[in-house]
């Protein structure tokens, strides 16, 4: 048995947790933000189909009990899945960017404004 | 006999299969790239015909697996997706003949084309779908086709400028998927025509669901102020892409911010609609001031694309039909000619090595083709008549003067005369000045390829500005449909599809 209050306080932990690393300058931080994020939303869905208990598997098997709804983990499914995808190419883009720069975060990488005049001859 | 809602399909269905099938066909290749473009050609066919037949009869819509409609996954067409979905296709084809005549076969990225064709599903989802969970996954697939062309690419000193892009849309999607979450859990549906059923009678979750959606769409359309990403990364793109990303992808935004906020959410949002129409005309001035103050081609261009998401938004925050309409009209004009003025820069970049303003000269000598379509396109972005430009504009003056909102029309008066100015920059030092230590580039046959393609959004874009009787008139159906809420509840509740089933015929005694 859970209660909406700790649900609504460990998504809106992750949330914050999340969003403060993704934009974080050192790469790993920033994936790792981007992970917790995701997972917070897949939370908020899950808690979106409520109270498990005294609930059934939505399958027909007789029990008497009213099944849980089963919708939010067809979504949950979806989204988890794109979130994979995100993550694993948010993966190989650090690393790249890791080989570029030979840093580990984007202070390393210019940050400048291109085409401000004279940028060019700075660089 | 052959239902035409089945036609809805195809705009989805056909870009991932060629996408699958140019995957197979690994190497890239003449055929490759018949493949390609047949496959847009064939969509914006099916897009063209969708349009030719809803502005005429009224909104398809189709239940796909055939369940009872509340529970079934609907794809519809009224007449605001399907004009969408017509502009948004052809500017695609365009886009993608142009990549064709930009790079050959050779130095071809074997990854480019399968991925256009993923973004264009995505896209032609987001306009199709009537379910708000399957919005979040076109826009997902959307995205993710973006954040890989983006970087595909890029050099090592561009991707960290990509990297704004894919941090402020990885956390819009987060915030999508949250409000989905919320909304199942909150009205029990996702299906949008059911959501404005539930939310009609003063529901107040409804601003709050409002204040996250318009998060989203913020991000996605590059609103103020979450706009920073945008002129930023865009730069970074092939001019072929650029022309795809700047025609394409914050005109969805305005789709679903119009489909949700006008057809969807009722009307009294309360804080949300105080914050839209400040924050519509901050992101107006605000992009025309950036790209004045910006001096290569493609950096300007795209912080025009801010500016003119600025007018959009302005339109729908106004809400009265007219505005609505001309929210439509300007969207639809921007589709064609940034994507074209895009396209423009990117030769312009081929043709001399750089487009930074310094740098170039002479180019009216040496491609006068190129530079009279950049000078159509350059004066309808800023809305001289009878370019296309001017009539939405032209709407939107009147939509301001009659609610008499003075400062929208003064602040719409010198948003517009930034851009004149920011376009006349362009002009005058990539067309028409000769500077004595640039010399005149030489065009090759690939320029004239390119103009060819680049001419045919002009030739759109003059006919749409010419024939505006009949733009307008698709404008008005397209924004009288945005705004006809029980019009779209009874198209999508009515979605064809599959077999009749026990709940369809109690409906049909019932009615």
């Amino acid at each position: 048995m859970t209660s909406p209050v700790e649900t609504a306080v460990v998504v809106g932990v992750l949330f914050a947790a999340g969003l403060y690393l993704l934009l974080d300058r050192n790469y790993l931080r920033s994936l790792i933000g981007f992970i917790t994020l995701a997972n917070a939303a897949n939370v908020l869905i899950l808690a979106m189909s409520g109270d498990p208990t005294e609930r059934s598997a939505p399958v027909l098997d007789g029990k008497p009990l009213p099944p849980a709804d089963p919708l939010p983990q067809a979504l949950i499914l979806t989204a988890i899945v794109i979130g994979f995808g995100v993550t694993a190419y948010l993966a190989y883009l650090y690393y790249r960017l890791h080989v570029d720069t030979g840093g580990a975060d984007l202070s390393q990488s210019t940050g400048g404004d291109e085409d401000v005049p004279g940028a060019e001859e700075v660089r | 006999v052959i239902d035409l809602a089945n036609l809805l399909v195809l705009p989805v269905a056909l870009p991932v299969a060629t996408a699958l099938l140019l995957l197979i066909l690994a190497r890239p290749s003449r055929v490759r790239r018949l493949v390609g473009a047949g496959s847009a050609l064939v969509v914006l066919g099916a897009a063209v015909a969708t349009a030719w037949f809803v502005l005429d009869r009224g909104g398809i819509a189709l239940r796909l697996g055939a369940w009872p409609v509340p529970f079934s996954i609907v794809l519809s067409a009224d007449a605001l997706s399907a004009t969408f979905l017509a502009f948004v296709t052809f500017t695609a084809l365009v886009c993608v003949v142009y990549g064709f005549a930009e790079t050959s076969v050779e130095d071809e990225h074997p990854l480019r084309l399968p991925l256009v064709m993923l973004l264009t599903a995505g896209v032609n989802h987001a306009l199709l779908t009537a379910d708000l969970f399957n919005l979040f996954v076109a826009f997902e697939v959307m995205l993710v086709s973006s954040y890989a062309l983006i970087t595909l690419e890029a050099d090592d000193r561009e991707i960290p400028r990509a990297l704004p892009y894919l941090t402020v849309n990885v956390i819009g999607s987060t915030v999508f998927l949250a409000a989905c979450g919320l909304t199942y859990g909150w009205l029990g549906t996702l299906n949008l025509a059911e959501i404005a059923v539930r939310l009609d009678g003063g529901d107040p979750r409804a601003a709050w669901l409002a204040a996250l959606l318009l998060a989203v769409v913020g991000i996605k359309t590059a609103m103020f102020p979450l706009f920073y990403w945008l002129p930023r990364s865009y730069p970074v793109l092939p001019p072929a892409l650029a022309g795809l990303f700047g025609g394409l992808l914050t005109k969805v935004g305005v789709y679903v911010l119009l489909r949700l906020f006008v057809t969807v959410l009722p009307e009294d949002l309360g804080p949300v609609d105080d914050v839209l129409l400040p924050a519509a005309l901050t992101t107006m001035v605000v992009g025309g001031l950036g790209a004045l103050s910006r001096s290569s081609v493609q950096s300007i261009l795209s912080w025009h694309i801010v500016s003119q998401i600025g007018f959009m938004v302005t339109a729908v925050a106004l809400r009265s039909p007219l505005a609505i309409g001309a929210a439509v009209a300007i969207t639809l004009h921007n589709v064609l000619v940034k994507s074209s003025l895009l396209l423009t820069g990117g030769s312009i970049r081929g043709l001399a090595g750089t487009d930074e303003l310094a740098r170039t000269g002479h180019l009216y000598r040496a491609a006068p083709w190129l530079a009279a379509a950049f000078l159509l396109q350059a004066l309808s972005l800023a809305g001289l008549p009878p370019l296309s430009g001017f009539w939405g504009k032209l709407l939107l003056f009147r939509a301001g003067t009659e609610s008499g909102s003075w400062t929208v029309l003064a602040l719409a008066g010198v948003a517009s005369f930034l851009t004149l100015a920011s376009m006349l920059k362009i002009w005058l030092a990539v067309f028409w000045r000769e500077p004595e230590d640039v010399s005149v580039p030489v065009p090759g046959r690939s320029l004239r390829l390119q103009t060819a393609a680049i001419g045919l959004l002009v030739a759109a874009a003059l006919a749409v500005g010419l024939g505006a009787e009949a733009f307008l008139r698709a404008a008005r159906a397209a924004a009288g449909a945005a705004a006809d809420r029980p019009g779209y509840i009874r198209i999508v509740r009515d979605a064809e599809g599959g077999r009749a089933t026990e709940a369809d015929a109690a409906r049909g005694d019932g009615r």
